[in-house]
C-alpha cells in the first residue's frame, strides 16, 4: 500500500579496472548492447520517471539487458542510486536501507534459503522483526494457503518442485505485507504450462493482497496480461508508459510497435501524401485515406508529407477479392491455425505475415489458400500506424 | 539368438573391469605397504627388529603400544598437537572468513594485487622462512612456546584457508544473500544466518584440512620448541629415537598414534575435499 514516485532515476555501473585497461588497448570496449557509455561508467538507466499509484501493477518489460533488473534493484536498494530520487510514500528513500524500505522482493532464482525449511524461509522476514510467535505463524499458515503450500511446510527447498519454490519465494514476500512487492521474472524458470498457470495465480493473488507491484518480464504476454500499466525500456531509456491496450494500439515509436504484438507487426516503405487537405498512405500502387482522428493527430503536429515506415499489425491486413490498390504478395508458407489461418507472404521481396479468420462473417471459408497462391491486400485507414524515419510516431 | 549376441560384449566388459581392478589392487598395495609395515614394526620386540627375519612379526608384542605411554609424555604431546592444531584452526578461520567474504563479495582497490600476494605467500616453504621465523619469535618472545606455534601454523594455512573459502563464497550465488537483506538482515546478519550455513560443508572441508597440517608440521615445531612437555606429538615421538639407540618398535607405535587423527578426519572430508578443492580452483 504505497506510491512510488522515481524521478530521472539513473543509474551509472562504473567501468572496472578490467575495462579500463581493455579500453586503452583496443580503443572501444566491444559492445552487447547500445548502453550509453561515458567516462564513469556504462550508463545502464536513464531519464527514468514514473509515479506508481497505489495498489498499482507496473509491469517492467524491455528486451534483455535493457535496464529493467538494475531499476528494480535500485528501488529494493540493492543497487545504489547514481543519480535522480526515489520516493516510497512521499518519503525520499535513495540512501534508505532495503531492510528500512518495507519492501519484499522475488528473486528470478526464487533465492530459498536451502537451510531451513519451507516454514522457516517464510518465517524469516517476520522473526528479523521480532514479531510475535503466534502471529508469525499465523501469517505464514495463511499465506501457504493462499498460495497451496501448506503440505509443504516442513520440507526444505530441496524437496520442491520449480513451481513449488516460486510460490514459497512469493510466499516469504507476502507474509510480510510489504508496501511494495517486486518481482524480477519470477516465472521464467518454469515451463511454459506452468507459466500459464502461475501468472493466472498472481493475478488471483493480486485481488487477494493490497500491496502495489512492480513486475519485470520479457515476456509479453505477462506484461499484457498482468499490468494496470507497462513501462516498456529499451538501452537504458524508457521507450513508453500507458496500459497495455494504449500501448498496443498507439505504440509510441518503431520499437514498440515491434516489441508488443505476436505475431510481429508488417512494416513497408511508404510515402505519407496530403492530398487536398487530406492525408493518405502510398504504398506501391496501393493508396489508403487515414481515418479522421489521424487525420486530427496528424494535422496538429502539422506533419509534413514524407517517406514513413508504415506499420500493419498481421490481423489488421484484409484479403481484398479484386486487385486494384491493393498489395500483390504471394503466400509462402499458409499455417492453419483452427479459426485462423497466418499467411507468411511475399510482397516485393518483403515478408508479410497476414492473419485472417477461417471463415468470414458472411460463412464463407477462405482456407483453400496454397502455398504459391497471389494475395491482394490491403488495409483500413485507421489502423496503420506511421512511423518517421528516425522511428517516432508521427501521430505522437 | 539376443544372449549370445550379448555374451561379446559382457566378456569384453568383465576383462576391462578385472583389469581395472588389479591395477587400483596395485596402487593399494604400493601405497598401503609403508604402513603395513609399520604396524608389523610396531608389534616386534626389539630383538626380532635387530636380527632381521621376515616383515610379519613372529609373536605380535600388543604391549608395545601401552609401553609408549609410559616411556616417554605421550599423553602431554598429543594434548600439545591438539591446543596447536585447534587453536591455529580457529585463528585461521576467523582471520579467513573475513577476508574470503570481501575478496568474495565486495569490490575494493588493489583486490587483484591483494589475491597474487597471497597465492605468493604460499609459494615459500617453512623451510626457507625458519630462520625469519626464528627470530621473529625471538623478538615477540615466543620461542618454546605453544601460542607461537598456534600463530605459526594459523598464518602457514591462512592463504590456503583464503583460497578454498573465497572458491566456496563464489560458488553460491548472492541472490540469497541479498534476500536476506530485504528480508531484514544487515550485512554481518545475512553472512552470519545465511551465507555461512550454506557454505557449511565447505567451511568444515576447510577447517579439518588447516587442522590436518598444523597436526602434521614438523620442522617448525623442531626448531622453535626445546622444553621436553611443549612439544607436539610429530616431536615427541622422536624421544625414541635417543642418542644411542632407536626404538623402532615404540617409535612406530607411536607414529600410529600420531596418524589416526589425521586418517579419521581425512574420512570425513573425503567427498566434500575434492568438490571443495575444484571449486575453489576454477573459481579461483
Ligand atoms: N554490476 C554491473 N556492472 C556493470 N554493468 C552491469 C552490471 N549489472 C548490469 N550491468 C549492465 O547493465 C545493463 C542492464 O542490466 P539489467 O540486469 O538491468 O538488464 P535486464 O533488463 O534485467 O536484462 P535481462 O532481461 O537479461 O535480465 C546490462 O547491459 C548489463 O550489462
Ligand atoms: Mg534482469
Amino acid at each position: 500500500m504505497a506510491t512510488l514516485n522515481l524521478k530521472n532515476i539513473q543509474k551509472i555501473y562504473p567501468h572496472s579496472n578490467d575495462q579500463k585497461k581493455a579500453k586503452k588497448k583496443k580503443g572501444e570496449p566491444e559492445k552487447k548492447t547500445n548502453l550509453q557509455v561515458t567516462d564513469q561508467g556504462v550508463i545502464a538507466v536513464q531519464s527514468f520517471n514514473l509515479d506508481i499509484a497505489d495498489k498499482e501493477f507496473i509491469v517492467l518489460v524491455g528486451p534483455s539487458g535493457c535496464g529493467k533488473s538494475t531499476t528494480l534493484r535500485m528501488v529494493a536498494g540493492l543497487e545504489e542510486i547514481s543519480g535522480g530520487e526515489l520516493y516510497i510514500d512521499g518519503k525520499l528513500v535513495n540512501d534508505v536501507e532495503p531492510k528500512n524500505r518495507d519492501i519484499a522482493m522475488v528473486f528470478q532464482s526464487y533465492a530459498l534459503y536451502p537451510h531451513m525449511t519451507v516454514y522457516e524461509n517464510m518465517a524469516f522476514p517476520l522473526k528479523l522483526r521480532k514479531m510475535d510467535k503466534d502471529e508469525i505463524d499465523r501469517r505464514v499458515k495463511e499465506a501457504a494457503e493462499i498460495l497451496d503450500i501448506t503440505q509443504y511446510l516442513d520440507r526444505k527447498p530441496k524437496a520442491l518442485s520449480g513451481g513449488q519454490r516460486q510460490r514459497v519465494a512469493i510466499g516469504r514476500a507476502i507474509v510480510r505485507e510489504p508496501k511494495v512487492l517486486l518481482m524480477d521474472e519470477p516465472l521464467s524458470n518454469l515451463d511454459a504450462k506452468l507459466r500459464n498457470q502461475m501468472r493466472a495465480e498472481i493475478i488471483k493473488l493480486r485481488q487477494k493482497i493490497n500491496t502495489t507491484f512492480i513486475y519485470v518480464t520479457h515476456d509479453q504476454t505477462e506484461a499484457m496480461t498482468l499490468g494496470d500499466r507497462i513501462v516498456i525500456m529499451k538501452d537504458g531509456f524508457i521507450q513508453q508508459i500507458g496500459t497495455p491496450q494504449e500501448v498496443f494500439d498507439h505504440p509510441a515509436n518503431l520499437f514498440v510497435s515491434g516489441f508488443i504484438g505476436m505475431p510481429q507487426m508488417n512494416y513497408f516503405n511508404a510515402k505519407l501524401v496530403n492530398e487536398g487537405g487530406k492525408y493518405a498512405v502510398a504504398v506501391e500502387n496501393c493508396k489508403v485515406i487515414l481515418s479522421d482522428e489521424k487525420q486530427k493527430n496528424l494535422a496538429a503536429n502539422k506533419v509534413q508529407p514524407q517517406d514513413i515506415t508504415l506499420g500493419v499489425r498481421p490481423s489488421h491486413m484484409v484479403l481484398s477479392k479484386q486487385p486494384g490498390n491493393t498489395l500483390t504478395a504471394t503466400i509462402d508458407v499458409s499455417e492453419l491455425m483452427g479459426s485462423e489461418v497466418h499467411f507468411h507472404a511475399n510482397a516485393n521481396g518483403k515478408d508479410v505475415v497476414v492473419i485472417v479468420p477461417t471463415m468470414n462473417a458472411d460463412g464463407e471459408r477462405i482456407d483453400s489458400y496454397h502455398a504459391g497462391d497471389k494475395l491482394n491486400l490491403t488495409f483500413s485507414g485507421n489502423v496503420c500506424h506511421l512511423f518517421a524515419k528516425d522511428g517516432k510516431n508521427l501521430e505522437f | 539368438m539376443t544372449q549370445t549376441a550379448k555374451k561379446p560384449v559382457s566378456t569384453k566388459k568383465t576383462i576391462l573391469r578385472l583389469l581395472l581392478y588389479f591395477v587400483v589392487l596395485d596402487v593399494c598395495v604400493i601405497t598401503l605397504y609403508p604402513y603395513f609395515a609399520m604396524l608389523c614394526t610396531a608389534l616386534k620386540s626389539r630383538e626380532e627388529i635387530f636380527s632381521g627375519g621376515t616383515v610379519l612379526p613372529i609373536t605380535a608384542i600388543w604391549s608395545n603400544f601401552i609401553d609408549i605411554w609410559s616411556r616417554a609424555p605421550m599423553a602431554r604431546y598429543m594434548l600439545n598437537s591438539v591446543m596447536i592444531a585447534g587453536g591455529s584452526t580457529i585463528i585461521a578461520m576467523l582471520c579467513g572468513i573475513p577476508a574470503a567474504y570481501a575478496l568474495a563479495r565486495m569490490k575494493f582497490k588493489g583486490q587483484t594485487a591483494f589475491l597474487g600476494f597471497v597465492i605468493v605467500s604460499q609459494m615459500f616453504a617453512p623451510v626457507v622462512l625458519l630462520i625469519g621465523i626464528y627470530q621473529v619469535m625471538q623478538t615477540l618472545n615466543l620461542t618454546n612456546s605453544i601460542l607461537g606455534l598456534v600463530f605459526i601454523n594459523a598464518a602457514f594455512n591462512q592463504a590456503f584457508t583464503i583460497w578454498l573459502l573465497r572458491g566456496t563464497f563464489m560458488g553460491i550465488s548472492a541472490d540469497m544473500e541479498q534476500a536476506a537483506t530485504i528480508d531484514g538482515c544487515n550485512r554481518i546478519q545475512s553472512m552470519m544466518k545465511v551465507l555461512l550455513p550454506v557454505a557449511a560443508p565447505g567451511i568444515v572441508t576447510t577447517l579439518i584440512f588447516i587442522f590436518i597440517n598444523a597436526w602434521n608440521e614438523y620442522t617448525v615445531a623442531l626448531c622453535l620448541i626445546q622444553d621436553d612437555l611443549l612439544k607436539p606429538l610429530t616431536v615427541g615421538i622422536n624421544t625414541f629415537n635417543g642418542y644411542n639407540i632407536i626404538e623402532w618398535q615404540y617409535l612406530f607405535a607411536a607414529s600410529i598414534f600420531a596418524i589416526i587423527p589425521v586418517v579419521i578426519l581425512f574420512m570425513c572430508i573425503e567427498k566434500n575435499l575434492v568438490s571443495g578443492l575444484a571449486s575453489g580452483g576454477v573459481k579461483g
